[in-house]
């Protein structure tokens, strides 16, 4: 009986569809993300996380060559001579929240790409004790931005949620896990990221030979300056100029200085560390405060 | 009076010589889609099977970043999803459409062109996804060719390639049954009707609202909704409905009840699509829509009840076939663990048991039991049974089929109830707030069982592949039917 409306129950197929289409998409964006506008990149962008300000101190080479006006962004230790009402210092706010924007689009992107959403989840529930271990418990307001289209919560954890990652670890923690994971993590079955490094020339200090002997110390010891450089040459002007600011009381020191091979983040690395620092970081509930 | 659901003329060959309807189906185009088929079984199941090994502290291709573990493991699902799959399916439609209908497809011509053009989809969707291009949507990260949420094109838009693959098959297949709309349609071609419309209006969806329009949690329902209707929608229809047909051709009788399967069809229809949802229980997405999806997806039990009461009903009698009958053995073991899956969905998809079992191995051991253990199955059953008569040759060796069957069953079995197990055992010691790398150490002997059953699996799929190819390439050897047709032999059906 019902074959003589195949027609109807066609129209009828599509019918359930829709309906299952504005049940449980269109009705959930009406009352959570429909109710107000989404936050662009350059709105979650600021303010700026420490941590990226420290990835400009620490690896000052891939930072200018990965992000846009990194000679205008000051770090923290830069602004100590500058004066309060010194343009410098706005213009440093601006150039660091597009530094910041760029790097979190790049970080979002190798974070799909490397497709690290299959083995971590950004989707802290408020069971299991899930809050207790990762932090506060996800809420719709915290999604309503770009960088969560599409939305990357995952389904799966073998490795631990990343929703309030930002600030829990260091960015030499995450250099050395990217690098190595097992070395930071034992036992740890997330693979290596070894191409989110590349090779470069990079100025160290050798350790005091008198020191490393009292102390039981290897005397190859030896402290890394920051910046890898593409070629030795620029190592050796790096190597130069550190030598020429120093202290002159400290020859015996900048004697011992030397240009070694060395791997350092590239760009891909450092935004994925940005991207990493930023999760959790930006409240969007304080936002929601202030603008009302 | 209502159409049966079997066929009512005979569409076997009375004779052990050629079908009388060979102009109705194009063998060649039979045969290349169930060769690429099990191309793709064999190299996704390769990826997966090399990809386990990262779990076991051997990194496959270690440093070599278009060869990770992440990009692999897409691989892995996509060519499963978009090439086994659909090229199964598609396959078995060209012989099961043009028989139902008694039309042929829209054109040959059409057939080859969609044959390449899919190849040559599913080559770029594997290559964009190796070089990173893949899209941040579960099932659905074939390329849009666009970076994330923005329009900059940075590779081939995979995606809309897909959609107009999709038309073409549609333009395919819904002609000849189109043309035949004035007769009574078998049940069959409503579900494969429905399932090739659905497929376009669920990838359109999936693939371009959360990636361009919603943003979180509404995305998240909308990609859930993908993930969903992919398998419900597109998948499980066209499984059924090849299903419909298959198994009383073989068995040579109708199906027990035509009233069952028009109730299971509707059913399907207006249930499965609500079910998206239950992807993100426990989540910021309105608990309205969450509680709706948990108890539709209890719904989905009563489709799954009439549709396999249906089939054990026309089993009924012929028990001996899953003895003698490779491909019906092949269908209703498929059955059972469609009815396992289920079962188990209507119960894991409550809230107590999301708590425990979400973002653990419990959804991957679920996963493999419906994709492989039903689908697959199906497919493989199917293939078993059409490939002598698509190459008009005896099988190479009928011995390796039956290893193919107990290696991918038991092999499935393993580690169906391995991943499980690791499932709760993960979930437990989540919720009992157990150290992270504790947790990981616990899982180290049952990712190692995992790829040991996963290994298994691939040695069928590699014996089969090998005994399609020599039997096609081989000398040809002359095909009896009966051997087949044991069952309706018996019932003195020939």
């Amino acid at each position: 009986m019902l074959d003589r409306y195949t027609g109807v129950l066609l129209f009828a197929g599509l019918g359930c569809f829709g309906l299952a289409f504005v049940l449980s998409a269109v009705y959930p964006w009406m009352i959570t993300d429909g109710t107000r506008p989404e936050a662009s990149i350059e709105a979650v962008a600021t303010p700026v996380t420490t941590e990226f300000k420290q990835l400009k101190e620490s690896y000052p080479v891939a930072f200018a060559q990965a992000f846009p006006r990194a000679d205008e962004c000051l770090t923290d230790q830069e602004l100590v001579d500058v004066a309060a009402d010194d343009p410098r210092r706005t213009a440093s706010d601006g150039a660091w929240g597009a530094a910041h924007a760029v790097a979190l689009r790049a970080g979002r992107d190798e974070y799909v790409g490397q497709v690290c959403w299959h083995c971590h989840s950004q989707f802290v529930r408020p069971v299991a004790n899930e809050a207790v271990r990762f932090g506060r418990v996800r809420s719709a307001a915290d999604d309503n931005n770009e960088l969560q289209r599409p939305v990357l919560w995952g389904t799966r954890r073998v490795g631990p949620d990343l929703t309030n990652e930002g600030g829990r670890r260091s960015n030499d923690w995450h250099v050395a896990h990217f690098w190595d994971p097992e070395g930071t993590s034992p036992d740890s079955v997330m693979p290596r990221y070894t191409w989110f490094f590349r090779d470069g020339f990079q100025v160290v200090r050798g350790i005091d030979p008198e020191l490393a002997a009292r102390q039981g110390l290897s005397s190859e010891r030896e402290y890394a300056y920051p910046g890898v450089f593409e070629t030795q040459a620029e190592a050796e002007a790096e190597l130069a100029r550190i030598r020429e600011s120093a202290d002159p009381n400290l020859k015996a020191e900048t004697a011992r200085l030397r240009v070694v091979p060395a791997k350092g983040p590239d760009g891909d690395g450092l935004a994925i560390i940005a991207y990493l620092q930023w999760l959790g970081t930006w409240d969007a509930s304080e936002r929601e405060e202030t603008n009302q | 009076m209502t159409a049966t659901a079997a066929p009512a003329e005979p569409v076997e060959p009375a004779k052990p010589a050629e079908a009388p309807a060979t102009d109705l189906v194009c063998k060649g185009l039979v045969r290349w889609h169930l060769i690429m088929a099990m191309f793709f079984m064999v190299t996704a199941m390769t990826w997966g099977f090399l990809v386990s090994f990262q779990f076991l502290g051997v990194s496959p291709f270690e440093g070599i970043e278009w060869l990770s573990f992440g990009r692999l493991r897409l691989l892995h699902t996509n060519e499963i999803a978009y090439g086994f799959l659909v090229n199964g399916f598609v396959g078995c439609m060209y012989y099961a459409v043009p028989r139902m209908t008694g039309k042929p497809v829209a054109s040959a011509k059409l057939g080859w062109l969609i044959l390449g053009v899919w190849q040559l989809i599913l080559v770029l969707m594997s290559v964009g996804q190796l070089l990173g291009y893949a899209q941040g949507v579960e099932w659905g990260e074939t390329p849009t060719g666009f970076a994330p949420g923005t329009w900059n094109m940075n590779y081939v838009p995979v995606d809309f390639l897909i959609e107009l693959g999709a038309v073409l098959v549609a333009v395919q297949f819904l002609t000849p049954i189109v043309k035949s709309i004035h007769r009574h349609q078998y049940v069959s071609l409503w579900y494969l009707s429905a399932g090739i419309i659905w497929l376009i209006l669920t990838y359109v969806m999936g693939n371009t609202l959360p990636e361009w329009t919603l943003p979180g949690s509404s995305g998240a329902a909308t990609a859930g909704l993908f993930i969903h209707d992919l398998v419900g929608l597109f998948v499980t229809p066209m499984g059924w409905g090849l299903m419909y047909f298959f198994v009383p051709i073989i068995l040579r009788k109708p199906i027990w009840s035509h009233a069952l399967s028009v109730i299971g069809f509707w059913a399907l229809a207006f249930f499965y699509p609500l079910n998206g949802v239950h992807h993100f229980l426990l989540s910021s997405i309105p608990m309205s829509v969450q509680y709706g999806a948990i108890i539709s997806t209890m719904a989905v039990e009563i489709v799954v009840t009439t549709v396999v009461v249906n089939f054990f009903g026309t089993m009924w009698g012929r028990g001996d076939a899953l003895r003698t009958n490779l491909p019906i053995r092949w269908f209703y073991t498929g059955m059972v663990c469609y009815f396992i899956t289920c079962l188990q969905c209507m119960f894991h998809t409550t809230l107590a048991m999301q708590e425990i079992i979400h973002f653990t191995d419990w959804v991957p051991g679920h996963a493999h039991l419906v994709m492989l253990g039903v689908f697959a199955f199906w497919i493989l059953g199917m293939t078993t049974w059409l490939w002598p008569r698509m190459v008009g040759s005896e099988w190479h060796n009928r011995r390796l089929n039956h290893w193919h069957y107990w290696l991918t069953v038991i092999g499935l079995l393993i580690m169906f109830i391995d991943l499980t197990a690791a499932g709760l055992i993960h979930g437990f010691m989540l919720d009992a707030l157990s150290p992270w790398m504790e947790i990981v150490r616990a899982m180290h002997g049952f990712w190692a069982i995992r790829t040991f059953a996963g290994g298994m699996i691939l040695l069928g799929q590699i014996l089969f592949a090998w005994n399609l190819w020599k039997t096609w390439t081989g000398p040809k050897k002359p095909y009896d039917y009966r051997v087949d047709l044991a069952v309706a032999a018996d019932a003195g059906g020939e």
